[in-house]
């Protein structure tokens, strides 16, 4: 019982180095949280990918998907046919191909309540069909997914995708050895229509207020295992691009992933992860790290964002493995990828599937990949936010320490008389000067506002009194506002105590749990957070501040930190433009960002506004107060200089 | 003073009045850390719905309130609005907080009185550690805030547990104690037990607080002689409310006492009972029901016997960690007394580590839940370990507490220079 009753482990050596250093050693933990970060990308820290599920059996079976003539042929009616239907998806076409192959198809329909403004309605359809198992029950199943992309659409067509799926149902329709059903779905509206089609599967809404209407739907199959998207743009394609980023930053399990690049190298087609091979340089040790770390930093901003970068990622919260293939059209390559390779591809990644006796579980669902044969694993990764993480909890433990010494040490006494402080507590830490009424009032008020703020949001901009775009930008920025002038105004008006040391504290806290608990589930979003949150806050001091602490705590306001991303990438991607049509886009592009991120909110269940309003802003603003309330360093030197004159006098 | 009382009343309650119009309050409701099979009110609306079909709630495995909450849930189901029932639940809430002011109130008075008795017997110099007149002022304030604007109190009310009333059943204990009321004492320990069974251990307390010097069997049987009657009055009148059948006992006691639940909750039995093979059952089940019903009141009672709300307060903590059934709001009644203990806060050394665990493992809890249950990324043994940390977090407060208690005592009678043979000496508890 030694460690719970000692009474000097309070006071211990590593405490008072603690206490002296607390500056140095907290800048330091948050430099070599970076420095971990950076080293990841190094074959040292990384480990070469593997198989834990041996059901999967991969690639063991010889692919027999040879006839790649229907794929071709099909090609090309749907070429027609795509052109007859500029706007919408050709339904009547794909249901009698997916009814001629055999399947039962089926129709889904489903509409969205816009959740801003007018509250307008969009409808869409799904088609799906299924191929019942040979040799199950329709116990279990897997998706072949396609986002239908009519041609005025802006994004890269799908075509050639739909082409190789109606190829793979024909030849898929004639083997006997399908254990599980396989779905496949041809989606409107790209995500919406996944979304809704998952939801009316699982009759369950994901979203708020029901956004999506999701129907209903007349044909199922039993539990989905997994799920494969295609976005494949052209007939003859350069490489394959693997994409596994889902929604919140859900990753499916790395079998999965290592399925697909198994089966990719045994029919040897060039695929990529964030358009990056996997190819070593074994001479080149920089060149080698610099390629990894460029794909693992590529990594971590696609998962921060919280929005899946393909359909795929909206199976994930169904608990459905799930990722994407797109692939390219080819350049000026002499060698190219057919349709005939890919459907080899596709064979085996579903014969595999058909293998699986349990749901995937063996391998990790937490990682990250610097290249697509290394992963990095929970418990390398979370090493380098854990240190960053600790600074906080380091800065709010010395913060704690010296509430309870305080006074003592102005005194400068003799350190021996410091041992009997143990036993002889000095009345320092009395609660009424803690200010527990005022921290606690301010943290109820901001949780309380912030909880409120989606819901203002949603009320204000169906108001309409501005475009939803403004009235968004319009509620958050007076919020915004308001909720920073008022701790000014109370300063001035009223005479409060000055004492929210607590309130720093708890803040610091809250920022370190609020990291942890994210990174739980979106590693990347809770890291860039640290790597721009936690050094400003360890500066902030509950006694004094000066100006330009304040200044930098401003400028990482929740919303101004959007602007200044958005800025960025605007400024990167336009380099040419000036300076003020480059602005001018950047708060166009951040009302946009405001108002996507809102809807999904609504639409996906994803929480990353949610979380920002609720938690994130509040947390900034118990640190403004503490700024606000702490005395400016210049004002401390000046009276600390007034005492001065004075005893020397 | 009273002013302020009245305005944190009304804050209180307009907070769980709104929390409980809110979308938040069915998530609340939904959290197996506040609704736990015994204490959901969904639980109880589904067995009262039962009872009006003619059918015996007690022969499923759905409900497993005690016969008075039956009847009463479904009279108010009958008569009264969803909204006027959430009235009642913050109304009852606003109570216990108020007979916890009163009881905290009380214990200070007696803790300065105690202490201008005794003040002849302290070591010189010690005045900094006397309770000042001041000092007992400001405590009942804080009981009354710490228990208002708790978080384990406020959720278990907004998703109206019944624990909201096993709460209040153990204020009215504590105060009719600090009140030195027998009578009226011993029938809400009667009741409170023949809620939720655990606060029996409170008769120990309770013994020490009524004892008199030189009728120390006779005190002691007398009041062991009023609780059980009372119990056997409740019991009876629970068994007539049910139609004269005894079907009850098994399902209300038999259920908190044997555990056959292992739905996951903020406790440790169910992890450790999922993983454990069923021929060693019943010798762990009364292991682990002795630890949170007998093991501590014993020794704890030796040593904390001129404290007896001390010792009140930690065994109600100790059950509150290692009951069957455990929800947030258990933890939340013990947290919420220990402003009474102020004066030991000096003492006590785990205070930040103890902050933070349960500020982070109460937010971690539900964190891991969502992928272990939803996105199905992380597993049991995730869960398990928040709980884990959390139970150990709470013993960390327990011990400093107490241990902060014999540190004080042996500062008052020793001085609080601590040299032994010319050296620096070290408090070390074995």
């Amino acid at each position: 019982m030694g460690l719970l009753t000692d009474p000097t482990t309070g006071q211990g050596k590593i405490i008072q180095i603690l206490l002296n250093h607390h500056g140095k050693i907290c800048v330091l933990l948050f430099l070599s949280s970076l420095v971990w970060f950076v080293l990841l990308a190094h074959n040292q820290f990384n480990a070469a990918t593997y198989f834990s599920e041996n059901a999967l059996l991969p690639g063991l079976v010889k692919g027999d998907y040879s006839d790649d003539g229907v794929a071709k042929r099909v090609m090309e009616e749907l070429e027609v046919e795509a052109d007859a239907h500029q706007n919408s998806i050709p339904q009547s076409w794909i249901v009698a191909k997916f009814r001629q192959f055999g399947l039962d198809t089926y129709l889904h329909n489903f509409t969205l309540n816009y959740p801003l403004g007018k509250k307008q309605k969009y409808t869409g359809t799904n088609i799906y069909g299924i191929l019942r198992a040979a040799r199950g029950a329709s116990t279990e199943a897997v998706v072949l997914s396609l986002p239908y992309r009519p041609p005025s659409s802006t994004n890269p067509t799908t075509l050639p995708g739909l082409a190789l799926m109606l190829g793979l149902i024909n030849f898929f329709g004639k083997q006997k050895y399908w254990a599980k059903d396989i779905i496949f779905l041809v989606t409107e509206h790209e995500q919406l229509g996944v979304q809704a089609w998952l939801e009316a599967y699982h009759g369950i809404s994901c979203g708020l207020g029901g956004a999506v209407d999701y129907g209903d739907i007349d044909g199922r199959g039993g539990p989905i295992q997994a799920a494969i998207n295609l976005e494949i743009h052209g007939r003859r394609l350069s490489r394959i691009d693997v994409k596994i980023s889902g929604l919140n930053g859900q990753l499916p399990n790395l079998d999965l992933f290592n399925l697909v690049h198994r089966m990719c190298a045994k029919e040897g087609i060039k695929h990529t992860f964030y358009n990056k091979d996997s190819s070593s340089h074994p001479n080149d040790f920089v060149g080698e790290w610099r390629s990894k770390l460029n794909t693992l930093v590529s990594m971590v901003a696609t998962q921060a964002s919280g929005v899946p970068n393909g359909n795929h990622g909206l199976f994930h919260r169904f608990g459905i493995e799930a990722l994407t293939l797109e692939g390219y059209e080819h350049g000026n390559r002499v060698k190219y990828i057919t349709f005939h390779q890919l459907g080899r591809v596709v064979e085996g990644i579903f014969r595999s599937l058909n293998n699986l006796l349990e749901r995937f579980h063996q391998s990790y669902f937490f990682y990250l990949l610097p290249a697509s044969d290394r992963y990095v694993s929970i418990g390398n990764y979370m090493i380098s936010l854990g240190v960053s993480v600790a600074a906080l909890f380091a800065k709010s433990y010395v913060t704690w320490l010296q509430i309870q010494i305080n006074g003592k040490r102005d005194t400068s006494k003799p350190k021996d008389d410091a041992s009997i402080k143990t036993l002889k507590m000095v009345a320092a830490d009395d609660p009424k000067t803690l200010n527990l009424v005022g921290v606690g009032s301010v943290i109820l008020m901001t949780h309380f506002l912030g909880m409120n703020l989606l819901y203002l949001c949603q009320k204000f901009t169906s108001l309409g009194y501005f475009s939803t775009e403004d009235s968004l930008l319009v509620v958050l920025a007076s919020f915004s506002i308001i909720s920073l002038v008022f701790p000014l105004v109370i300063k001035r008006c009223f005479r409060i105590s000055n004492n929210w040391i607590l309130l720093n504290i708890l803040a610091l806290n809250e920022l370190a749990t609020l990291l942890l608990c994210v990174a739980m589930h979106n590693f990347s979003l809770a890291f860039i957070a640290s790597t721009i949150y936690v050094l400003p806050a360890i500066l902030i001091d509950s006694k004094k501040n000066s100006f330009y602490k304040k200044t930098l705590w401003l400028l990482l306001h929740p919303l101004l930190l959007l602007f200044w991303a958005v800025l960025f990438y605007t400024g990167f991607t336009f380099m040419d433009l000036s300076y003020l049509t480059i602005l001018k886009r950047a708060v166009s592009a951040t009302k946009t960002t405001l108002v996507l991120s809102v809807v999904d909110t609504f639409v996906y269940g994803s929480w990353p506004f949610t979380v920002a309003t609720s938690i994130l802003l509040p947390n900034w603003l118990m640190f403004w107060w503490v700024l606000i309330f702490s005395e400016s360093r210049d004002c401390m030197d000046q009276a600390s200089k007034v005492t001065k004159d004075k005893s020397k006098k | 003073m009273d002013r302020v009382i009245i305005l944190e009343c009304v804050l209180a309650s307009l907070l769980r009045f709104w929390l409980s119009h809110s979308e938040y309050k069915q998530i609340i409701a939904d959290r197996v850390e506040v609704s736990t099979p015994v204490n959901s009110w969904k639980r109880v609306l589904e067995g009262s719905v039962l009872y009006d079909e003619g059918i015996d709630p007690y022969k499923g495995d759905i409900f497993h309130e005690t016969p008075f909450i039956l009847v009463v849930s479904n009279w108010l189901m009958h008569n009264f609005s969803p909204t006027l029932i959430c009235l009642i639940f913050i109304a009852c809430d606003i109570l216990t907080a108020v007979l916890l002011y009163k009881t905290a109130a009380l214990f200070m008075n007696e803790l300065f009185l105690k202490q201008e008795k005794e003040k002849g017997g302290y070591a010189p110099g010690t005045e900094d550690l006397h309770v000042t007149k001041d000092d007992i002022k400001t405590p009942p304030i804080y009981v009354l805030s710490a228990f208002l604007f708790n978080p384990y109190i406020i959720c278990p009310c907004v998703a109206q547990s019944t624990t909201v009333f096993a709460n209040f059943l153990l204020a009215a204990t504590l105060y009719f104690m600090a009140a030195r009321q027998r009578i009226l004492c011993c029938l809400c320990l009667s009741a409170a037990t023949v809620q939720s069974i655990y606060p029996i251990s409170l008769i120990a307390p309770i013994y020490l607080y009524f004892y008199k010097p030189g009728q120390a069997i006779k005190t002691f049987l007398i009041l062991v002689s009023y609780v059980l009657l009372f119990i056997a009055i409740f019991l009876f009148a629970f068994a007539q409310l049910d139609g004269g059948s005894w079907n009850y006992l098994n399902s209300v006691y038999g259920f908190v006492l044997t555990v056959p639940d292992l739905r996951p909750n903020v406790g440790l039995f169910w992890y450790f009972f999922t993983e454990m093979f069923e021929h060693f059952r019943p010798l762990f089940v009364c292991a682990f029901q002795i630890n949170a019903l007998f093991l501590y009141v014993v020794p704890l009672s030796f040593r904390l016997h001129e404290e007896p709300m001390l010792l009140a307060t930690s065994l109600t903590a100790l059950s509150a960690i290692f009951k069957s059934y455990p929800s947030v709001g258990d933890v939340g009644f013990y947290l919420s007394l220990l402003p009474m203990w102020k004066h030991l806060f000096h003492y006590m050394q785990q205070g930040f580590f103890v902050l933070c665990f349960l500020i982070g493992t109460s937010v971690f809890g539900p964190t891991v839940w969502h992928l272990w249950i939803y996105a199905r990324s992380a597993n049991a043994n995730f869960y398990f370990g928040v709980t884990l940390a959390f139970a150990t977090s709470q013993i960390f407060l327990i011990t400093d507490i107490l241990f902060a208690y014999i540190k004080r005592q042996f500062a008052l009678a020793h001085g609080l220079e601590r040299i032994l043979d010319g050296k620096e000496a070290k408090l070390i508890l074995d």
